[in-house]
């Protein structure tokens, strides 16, 4: 079928009116769908970002595998790496199938994580040296990522809205995973107790750049406008770190902990967390891949992606002919 | 070389079944240089806890898929109870009346028996 439809002949202005009101209306966008240029580049870059960045996160967390006291802990976290590798595969599924008009796959994804230009998520260019670490990225970390991620499970895109269904589904699982760890810790000895508290200090700042600064002012750019005005999502980076606050806050004091930030309190008249802002500076460096782990997660990734290449060749369809 | 490592990425569509009466269900796409390892890929990449007794793996190219005007275009007009037992609701009340039961279709998909 090569007649030109009537939707193709549509204007650009009148295509997008419609598209506009698809999504007003609540309808799911698909792949294949006509949509703003804006979007399909808005939504290549969170989406990406975000499969890339559960790829990368397995990386720091599977090597906990050895180190884990018990079986039963390093089944939990083969589990949950295996998950993040999953999760990884499908968004970078619905990452490439918005890419493919500009004809770019797999190859160019894994191509732009090595050069820099594909950035991923802050948490993960950090260091986790114990076993604290392991209970708190978890707990918090992904505490934090459930946050970020059901306040898109709506989104106007079909194919990442079903992807995240998928994803938070097990992120419930991973949620109670790190809960388990850290509150065996939590019930355990002094010493124990005290590496939970210097895991927390050691990861706050990081979970409160987790959520991105609250303007694009703070460091040059965000796509939070954007990704509201489409319905990618519903709340601002501020009012999910909040949600998060509110969510966790009353959580981590009743194990015992103290907040690492002492001028921490909630303003019961704005309605608000009050707390210290982390160094956005350093968050800016962190994700241009100059965190304290970056180069040497990545060139983890390229080793085993170069290492591997010649199963790409070798299993090539074009090979088969021969 | 750098082609060939291009053309390990075929994309294939992934269909399972939970259980043997459950229908075939679309799970997600996944890439894959061939059938036999979409099939492995699928295991790994979704049923990690579910219970499957089914797997298919279709390549993506095979599937005649709708575009979006179809897809428009099958909205169906709410003007269609004559076709399902909606606009026959009245009876309920006439055999009520008869001091009979309705038999809904509650009452005569049980009759195939209980599932357990």
């Amino acid at each position: 079928m090569t007649t030109m439809t009537a939707f193709e002949r549509l204007s650009d202005e009148e295509k997008h009116n419609h598209f506009m009101q698809r999504i007003e209306a609540g309808e799911k966008i698909e792949a294949e769908d006509w949509m703003p240029e804006e979007y399909r580049m808005t939504l290549i870059k969170l989406i990406s970002m975000h499969g890339i960045s559960e790829i990368m996160g397995a990386l720091p967390e599977k090597e906990w595998v050895p180190k884990a006291p018990t079986l039963r802990r390093k089944l939990g976290i083969m589990a949950k790496v295996q998950d993040e590798m999953g999760h990884g595969q499908l968004l970078l599924r619905v990452a490439e199938d918005l890419m493919k008009p500009y004809g770019k796959n797999r190859e160019d994804i894994m191509q732009d994580l090595f050069s820099g230009r594909l950035k991923f998520h802050n948490v993960f260019h950090m260091p986790a040296p114990t076993w604290g670490d392991a209970g708190l990225i978890g707990w918090l970390v992904d505490g934090a990522a459930i946050i970020t991620q059901t306040n898109m499970l709506k989104a106007s895109y079909g194919p990442y809205a079903r992807a995240l269904q998928r994803i938070c589904a097990e992120e419930v699982f991973h949620a109670q995973h790190g809960e388990a760890i850290i509150m065996a810790l939590a019930e355990g000895t002094d010493e124990q107790k005290a590496l939970i508290q210097d895991s927390l200090n050691r990861w706050w700042d990081s979970l409160l750049m987790f959520f991105g600064p609250a303007a694009a002012d703070t460091t040059g750019s965000s796509k939070q406008d954007t990704t509201i005005k489409y319905k990618i999502r519903t709340k601002t980076n501020e009012q999910l770190r909040q949600d998060f606050f509110t969510k966790y806050i009353p959580r981590v004091l009743s194990l015992g902990l103290e907040l690492p930030d002492p001028t921490m309190r909630y303003d019961e008249e704005q309605g608000l967390w009050i707390y210290k802002q982390p160094d956005w500076n350093e968050f800016k460096e962190i994700v241009r891949n100059n965190g304290p782990k970056s180069k040497e997660r990545l060139r983890l990734r390229q080793l085993s992606y170069e290492n591997n290449a010649w199963v790409r060749e070798a299993l090539s369809p074009s090979n088969e002919a021969i | 070389m750098e082609d060939k490592g291009r053309e390990f990425y075929q994309e294939f569509e992934v269909f399972s079944k939970r259980t043997f009466k459950s229908p075939f269900q679309h799970q997600f796409s996944l890439l894959a240089p061939n059938h036999e390892l979409a099939v492995v890929m699928a295991q790994e990449n979704f049923m990690r806890r579910e219970p499957v007794v089914d797997i298919w793996v279709v390549k993506r190219s095979d599937i005649r898929m709708f575009n979006q005007e179809e897809r428009e275009a099958l909205q169906r007009l709410d003007n269609k109870e004559y076709r399902n037992t909606k606009g026959y609701g009245y009876l309920k009340k006439k055999w009520r009346d008869k001091e009979q039961g309705m038999l809904d279709e509650k009452e005569i998909l049980s009759w195939g028996g209980d599932d357990k």
